[in-house]
């Protein structure tokens, strides 16, 4: 039986945008609230705000009842969960763990984050933070030195190549050049990927996700009350979530991610299905490596295979696991708290069929929903099913 | 003339180190003898990075501070070239790498840190670094690693 139901998405643009964060919360509001017919906004008893670092990037805590003042709500049961890049997938978890303990009848996720309000270093300074500030941070180093040491290994354990990550970027800004809410609606050649300019060797700046401001909305009930909302919800099957430390240190192994594949065998008891089942897949993107391994962690490939498996392109349109047909966090952009709302959004439109035919993944039944956050310690995972099963 | 409002002090990227503010400063007070330090649980046994209070093993209280070696082998390297955080910028280029320290008997830990006197090209997995103090200028110091053979 399913846990809960997503029943109703609304987005913004994202992008770098003109507009504050409480305008993204109102615009994502808004956009959500138009496309159900059959609520009335009262109706909404507990609000989750996915916000990884509002604190820092907009000088603003408490986000939870201004998001409520923004939409003009009162829920009963209000909060913001904060995981950094998982931090709107882990409101999703939250909503639908109030739904399934009736808690709550209707309860609305809202993601955001305003990550360009102040220059470039004070973004990436926010960002440094999510690592261990004392130990990590204070080397000067933030996301893309972890991950180019990430891809490093798995080029030298596995034969992976700068062309097969430079493939994953390539899907992924082909599927959001079709994006109307996407940051990157532009599509790259290989050539173009792997000339960018230099972040962190081996890492171009077509290998890393965007630095965004964007919003997100989904609406979740319980599987029996879905269908007063639409016919064709996005059903709850299953969670998986596991960490390992904080500290890099304290992350066994950096090419291959424990605790992704921990994660991913709970994700999939709970479900009770198997990585073959899955139609498609909303993967963690943050940078081009990253996908790479979770097609590997999360079975769609063997160990030290996701190199060819993009290549192959069996994670294309056609191939074994369309991954990332929204454009990912490489071609939609990563605004930290609305990127896991953003991926739900994506499930239930292919579910909805209201995805352009060129990334439509027809007769899907079973989706993935996948973000980690961090040193790659912490993973989380949620199934989706076209039926309640 | 606008009057700028002056913000409250906001915490930098490094630790608070003075006696008053944390219990792990015979960390930093050994750094600055040039020591690389970390705690061992006296109850278990278990060498702890980074340094603790309480073992998250056996929940032990009884701590003692231990030396690590002053010497390392790069596991995996990068360099920063864009997007640093604040305070960093001037520095760009710069060498992170992840450097594995032996502590024998088949244990070894690894410690994400900046190493200077190398340029990415001239960097290797299973190049040997040295431990280097910094001296911050406000009492604080930190470690990072050299590639530059101890003179």
């Amino acid at each position: 039986m399913a846990i809960a139901a997503v029943v109703a998405g609304g987005l913004t643009r994202w992008g770098v945008r003109e507009a504050t964060w409480k305008e993204l919360v109102q615009e994502a509001g808004k956009a959500l609230f138009d496309s159900v017919d059959n609520l009335d906004r009262n109706e909404v008893d507990a609000l989750f705000v996915g916000a990884a670092d509002p604190e820092r990037f907009v000088f603003q805590a408490h986000t939870a009842p201004m998001v409520a003042e923004q939409l003009g709500i009162r829920p009963r049961t209000i909060m913001r969960t904060e995981m950094a890049c998982a931090s709107g997938q882990m409101a999703i978890k939250a909503a639908a763990m109030h739904i399934a303990a009736g808690m709550s009848e209707v309860a609305l996720v809202v993601g955001v984050e305003k990550m360009n309000a102040a220059p470039l270093a004070e973004s990436q300074t926010s960002m440094a933070c999510v690592l261990d500030r004392e130990w990590d941070g204070v080397q000067g180093g933030s996301a893309p030195p972890f991950f180019a040491m990430v891809a490093q290994r798995h080029m030298l354990e596995h034969g992976t190549t700068r062309e097969q990550m430079a493939m994953v970027s390539r899907k992924n800004h082909r599927f959001s050049a079709t994006n109307p809410y996407a940051h990157f609606q532009k599509e790259f050649t290989l050539e173009r990927i792997l000339s960018s300019p230099v972040v962190a060797p081996p890492l171009t700046l077509l290998d890393c996700s965007g630095i965004t401001d964007g919003a997100a909305a989904v609406l979740l009930t319980a599987p029996e009350r879905a269908r007063s909302f639409t016919d064709q919800p996005a059903h709850i099957l299953g969670f998986g979530q596991a960490v390992e430390g904080n500290n890099i240190t304290n992350l066994g192994d950096i090419a291959t991610w424990p605790p992704l594949e921990v994660a991913a065998r709970e994700a999939y008891s709970k479900a009770r299905i198997g990585p073959g089942d899955v139609d498609f897949a909303e993967v963690h993107d943050c940078f081009t490596i990253s996908e790479i391994i979770e097609y590997e962690a999360l079975g769609f490939c063997q160990k030290g295979q996701g190199g060819k498996f993009v290549e192959e392109g069996q994670s294309d349109i056609g191939g074994k696991v369309p991954v990332n047909t929204r454009g990912g966090l490489l071609g939609t952009g990563h605004p930290l708290g609305a990127t896991g709302v953003g991926q739900a959004i994506e499930v239930l439109w292919q579910f909805q069929s209201k995805v352009p035919r060129s990334r439509h993944v027809a007769g899907a039944e079973i989706a993935l929903a996948h973000n980690l956050s961090g040193a790659a310690n912490a993973h989380a995972i949620t199934v989706y099913g076209r039926v309640p099963r | 003339m606008t009057e700028m409002i002056p913000l409250p002090y906001i915490l930098d990227f490094l630790p608070q180190e003075d006696p008053k503010q944390t219990r792990i400063h015979p960390f930093f007070e050994n750094l600055k003898k040039g020591r690389l330090t970390t705690t061992r649980c006296a109850k278990c046994g278990e060498v702890l990075w980074q340094p603790r209070v309480v073992c998250p093993r056996c929940n032990g209280d009884s701590m003692e501070w231990v030396d690590l070696p002053r010497e390392g082998t790069v596991y995996a390297y990068t360099a920063m070239v864009l997007g640093a955080p604040l305070g960093f910028e001037k520095e760009l280029p710069f060498v992170i790498a992840i450097v594995e320290l032996d502590l024998g008997v088949g244990r070894s830990l690894r410690l994400f840190s900046r190493v200077d006197d190398a340029t990415y090209d001239e960097m290797a997995i299973g190049k040997r670094v040295h431990l280097k103090v910094v001296d911050c200028g406000d009492g604080r110091v930190f470690y990072r690693f050299t590639a530059k053979a101890p003179g």
